[in-house]
């Protein structure tokens, strides 16, 4: 951990980073992040936006520039998929998250969104990552899927030393030998996150298992390693999806989730006391 | 090459030129009627159609045009027979004086002028039968070139609208965000998204009139452009909005007046005047004590330098000039200043 001036707490006084995003103060409390993989349609993003609003979620994501495997695959609506963004937050009040991908597209995506996503493909982009510094908005670094944490902080460390103290974390599944997941998700990297970083962590549950019925267990556990938050996949037919609708909650079973994580709400603070 | 998509993209486009300019020509159209005594005038008909018949280009053969000059001559007649208002404001179609005219009344037929002095001019003529003017501006304060030209003038003040005013980014279609690197608009409208043309380091070029802007983009459709102007402006030039609401504080509204030749003469709920004061102390506060004691609630108090240190002074109040407690205080004010005028009694429209 060598270097990372401004994201290990270096034995120094533990301390928190919080991020005031809207309404909301990430790092404080418990934060969920829900939406759609891609913003297909006006239409399947208002209605998805209601839903997660209405089941208590925080914030919304939801992707206007899509890093695809394939180059034949959906890529996102561009600047169409923001206009929708926007008035999803105009209609719903919730912040907006989304992917930027490319750096010229930085700036203009700051105009849209609350909250700048790097996708795992693009957690070593440096010139990205720079980019996204110079910016004010925070931004959700996600943990490359082959990267460890060291390399990973260093990446928050671009964006920091850049001016922009706004970094939340987000563990979103590592590749391994299984295949039964589509990635293997490194709950153990959160308290790990803690002992040495002051900056919030998020789990991706959704990308971190890639399987519908692991989604919950995961976010619960989450919860319990104690991370800040999750982003969750919800779309309002995840059937129709355009992207990732097997990982996708239906609107029911993330109504669900959120009943159970405020459950876990005087759990926490029972555990804590002990 | 061109393939038939292209062509067709073309044919298109003229043809929005065409309905544009043939808009125009009604408009030109019903101004024209303003000066004459009827609206049959076989001469200048006559006129018109020797003229095409010589100055018709290439393909276009005579019998063709006349055809279709004689549809538009009996299309502009039937306008002139309907007694349309018309009401001048500064600018191009698509312009915020528009959109605030139309939320004042939709019956109106907006003419373009080049100028508030054009608009002051044509209804003192009566070329117009009102018109249109921006006062104030929550971000860009009043407006200098109005309030002297209001100052000076014999118009009353028949109607007031309040616009909350959203900038909107236009582009061509299919332009991509990622190649705009000039963006051409007023200078008001410039100045008020200063802050996103830094932060996407874009280069801002002024042009007369934002919609005048986004009019140029449709048809020169240069390079690497992007224009600021209202949504109405990108209906009109079939431009794509790419982002809204781009001023750099919100809370964006603009006061417009609406000027006519006679007064108001329906019941109003707000009024304005206009006065100056004689060179001794406390002239002006005299003149603001008759509110303050007859309980007038003012709403606007604006200055305009006539000469060094020579002010003229606008009042804006609540109240109705049918009330006992405003007549008495106007009488008031008109003893204890001098060039006192009564601008008007109307009433006030808050939108958005």
């Amino acid at each position: 951990m060598k270097n990372l001036r401004l994201t290990a707490l270096n034995g120094g006084p533990p301390r928190r980073t919080i991020i005031r995003v809207g309404g909301v103060s990430i790092g404080e409390g418990f934060t969920v992040i829900a939406g759609p993989c891609s913003v297909e349609t006006e239409e399947q993003t208002l209605k998805t936006a209601h839903q997660v609003k209405e089941a208590g979620a925080h914030l919304l994501r939801g992707g206007a520039f899509k890093p695809r495997t394939s180059p034949y695959a959906f890529q996102g609506l561009g600047i169409k998929g923001l206009q929708i963004l926007e008035k999803a937050k105009k209609e719903t009040g919730l912040p907006i998250v989304t992917e930027v991908l490319d750096p010229r597209d930085v700036s203009w995506v700051a105009e849209y969104v609350d909250v700048l996503q790097i996708g795992t493909r693009n957690m070593q982009n440096f010139s990205l990552l720079k980019e996204v510094g110079r910016t004010k908005k925070p931004v959700l670094l996600k943990r490359g899927m082959y990267s460890t944490l060291s390399e990973w902080l260093n990446c928050a460390e671009y964006i920091l030393a850049e001016g922009n103290p706004n970094v939340i974390l987000c563990e979103r599944g590592i590749r391994s030998f299984d295949t039964y997941t589509r990635n293997t998700l490194d709950l153990s990297v959160v308290p790990a996150v803690k002992e040495v970083s002051h900056l919030p962590i998020f789990v991706d549950p959704s990308h971190g298992t890639g399987k519908l019925s692991l989604v919950e267990p995961m976010s619960l556990a989450a919860r319990a390693a104690g991370a800040d938050g999750i982003m969750v996949e919800v779309h309002c037919n995840p059937a129709e999806a355009l992207c990732d609708g097997d990982q996708s909650l239906n609107p029911e079973m993330f109504a669900s989730l959120m009943n159970k994580l405020n459950h876990m709400d005087a759990c926490m603070k029972e555990i804590a006391k002990i | 090459m061109m393939d038939l998509k292209d062509v067709r993209k073309r044919i298109d486009f003229l043809d929005s030129r065409i309905l544009r300019i043939l808009n125009d020509r009604m408009e030109l159209a019903l101004m024209a009627r303003k000066f004459k005594a009827s609206i049959e005038d076989n001469d200048r008909e006559k006129t018109i159609l020797d003229r095409i018949r010589k100055n018709s280009p290439g393909l276009i053969n005579s019998e063709f045009i006349e055809k279709v000059y004689t549809e538009i001559i009996k299309e502009s007649k039937t306008l002139q027979k309907k007694d349309f208002r018309l009401i001048g404001f500064k600018g191009e179609h698509g312009a915020y004086d528009e959109i605030a005219l139309r939320e004042w009344d939709k019956e109106l037929i907006p003419i373009p002028c080049e100028g508030y002095h054009q608009v002051f001019e044509g209804v003192r003529t009566g070329l117009y039968d009102c018109g249109i003017v921006a006062v104030e501006n929550t971000l860009g304060g009043i407006v200098g070139e109005v309030n002297e030209l209001l100052v000076n003038t014999d118009l009353y003040v028949t109607g007031a609208v309040e616009l909350p005013i959203s900038l909107c980014l236009l582009v061509l279609h299919g332009a991509d965000h990622r190649e705009i690197r000039t963006v051409y608009s007023s200078s008001q409208a410039l100045d008020q998204c200063s802050n996103f043309l830094s932060r996407n380091n874009l280069e801002a070029v002024q042009y007369y009139d934002s919609a005048g802007a986004a009019k140029m983009l449709a048809e020169d459709m240069p390079q690497g452009a992007a224009v600021i102007a209202s949504r109405l402006a990108a209906e009109i030039y079939d431009l794509h909005v790419i982002k809204e609401d781009m001023d750099n504080f919100g809370n964006n509204v603009t006061r417009f007046l609406i000027l006519s030749k006679e007064e108001n003469k329906e019941e109003g709920d707000k009024c304005s005047i206009v006065f100056s004061t004689e060179h001794r102390a406390g002239t002006l506060f005299k003149a603001l004590e008759v509110f303050a004691k007859k309980g007038v609630n003012l709403t606007r108090i604006g200055s305009i330098r006539s000469s060094m240190g020579d002010y003229t002074f606008f009042l804006d109040f609540i109240g109705s000039n049918r009330d006992e407690n405003i007549i008495a205080a106007l009488r008031d004010v008109e003893a204890v200043t001098v060039n006192y005028r009564f601008m008007g009694c109307y009433k006030e429209r808050k939108t958005g």
